[in-house]
């Protein structure tokens, strides 16, 4: 009986030391993971996409500098073109206003019975 | 009715204003008479600083101020339409005549006679902003001066209202109408434009017993003669009166209203008064 329960046991441990093993030997565990090639290509084209952005990026600062001094050169243009032209307006209305006054518009004056406010003298 | 009253350009400035008492009034006040201040540094033949006594000093002015180059230039303008009669020129004569400082500082009677007359008209050339005067040409534009700071004064003053700025008979009004004093009993009312008047009954001294006084004859370089004792003209600008009363003292034909007042005290209205 007793040599009966041995072998039994014996039997069945073997059993479990052979599946361990099978699934240890299965599973490679020996055996380096290889790098998978989409990976490294994807990773490729990160880094060339980041190179080309900052490029891009340099680019685009470079033409946007450019353009504000252009766009602060055109505006000071414009304002000094604004500038002679109202210069150019006020001189036409003075000139308008001052041939008007020789022209058109002669001192109303005349004598009164009234006290004067103010008198006029040699000066 | 606003009055203001202070002294500039050796003479009192009176300042009306027909307005509400505040600081609106109290600003065109202080405006006008810095004005008067500012125009007197320019045009002040007793101040040295001057830009006129600049120019009188060194016979060229450059970078002048544009209001010295415009009552230059309204000056020779006057000269020329009346014929000469009105002559920034007559510095030279003034101060032969005694007239060498301010009035208030001249003696009233001195024993000393006044130097020869001097002679007048002397080139004066403008260009842009400078100005050239011929050798032993100096100018005077106290007249003309007080007439455009007048002007001037009542372009800002106006801005409060319609304003009357009188210096030392020198007047112009902005809006309103304003009576004014000419002769004993006689007053005109101004709704437009300016007078001046233009004499000899003031401003005076003697010399050694010659009576002077600040009116010079430029063809002679002497204080002028004549029947007239003053003159008082209505025109669109006080620059403009004073032009045309000092014109009209010295004879020339003045076609505007005027008020003529004779050595022996008769008035006579002209140029369409009544």
């Amino acid at each position: 009986m007793t040599d009966t329960s041995h072998r039994v046991y014996a039997v069945v441990l073997a059993l479990a030391v052979f599946f361990v093993s099978w699934a240890a030997i299965a599973a490679k565990p020996w055996a380096t993971a290889k790098p998978d090639p989409r990976l490294a290509a994807i990773a490729q084209r990160e880094q060339r996409l980041r190179t080309d952005a900052k490029l891009v990026q340099q680019i685009v600062d470079r033409r946007l500098a450019t353009y504000r001094i252009a766009l602060k050169q055109r505006q000071a243009v414009i304002a000094l073109r604004q500038r002679q032209a109202d210069l150019a307006r006020a001189a036409q209305a003075s000139a308008r206003a001052v041939a008007v006054s020789q022209t058109s518009v002669a001192p109303a004056v005349r004598v009164v019975n009234l006290p004067p406010l103010t008198v006029t003298r040699t000066s | 009715m606003l009055r203001h009253s202070f002294k500039a350009m050796g003479t009192d400035i009176e300042l009306l204003l027909d307005a509400e008492p505040g600081e609106r009034a109290e600003r065109a006040f202080a405006s006008a008479a810095a004005e008067f201040e500012r125009l007197e540094q320019i045009m002040s033949r007793f101040r040295p600083d001057s830009e006129l006594s600049r120019l009188n000093r060194d016979g060229r002015i450059t970078g002048a101020s544009h209001d010295l180059v415009r009552v230059v230039e309204l000056a020779l303008a006057a000269r020329e339409t009346t014929g000469g009669r009105f002559d920034p020129t007559v510095h030279d004569a003034v101060v032969a005549a005694g007239y060498d400082r301010t009035f208030e500082e001249i003696p009233s009677d001195s024993v000393s006679p006044s130097a020869a007359a001097a002679r007048c008209g002397g080139a004066v050339r403008v260009e842009g902003l400078t100005v050239e005067l011929e050798p032993g040409t100096r100018l005077d534009l106290g007249g003309i001066g007080k007439g455009y700071a007048a002007d001037r004064a009542a372009e800002l003053l106006a801005l409060a209202g319609p304003c009357l700025v009188n210096a030392g008979g020198d007047l112009t009004v902005r809006g309103g109408s304003w009576p004014v004093g000419v002769a004993d009993g006689l007053t005109l009312e101004l709704t437009r434009g300016a007078i001046a008047t233009s004499g000899r009954d003031r401003r005076r001294w003697t010399r050694a017993g010659e009576e002077m006084h600040h009116l010079i004859d430029p063809t002679t370089g002497r204080p002028a003669g004549g029947d007239l004792l003053r003159v008082t003209v209505v025109a669109d600008s006080a620059a403009e009166a004073e032009v045309a009363a000092k014109a009209a003292f010295l004879g020339a034909e003045v076609d505007m209203p005027r008020v003529l007042v004779t050595a022996d005290g008769r008035t006579i209205l002209a140029g369409g008064l009544a």
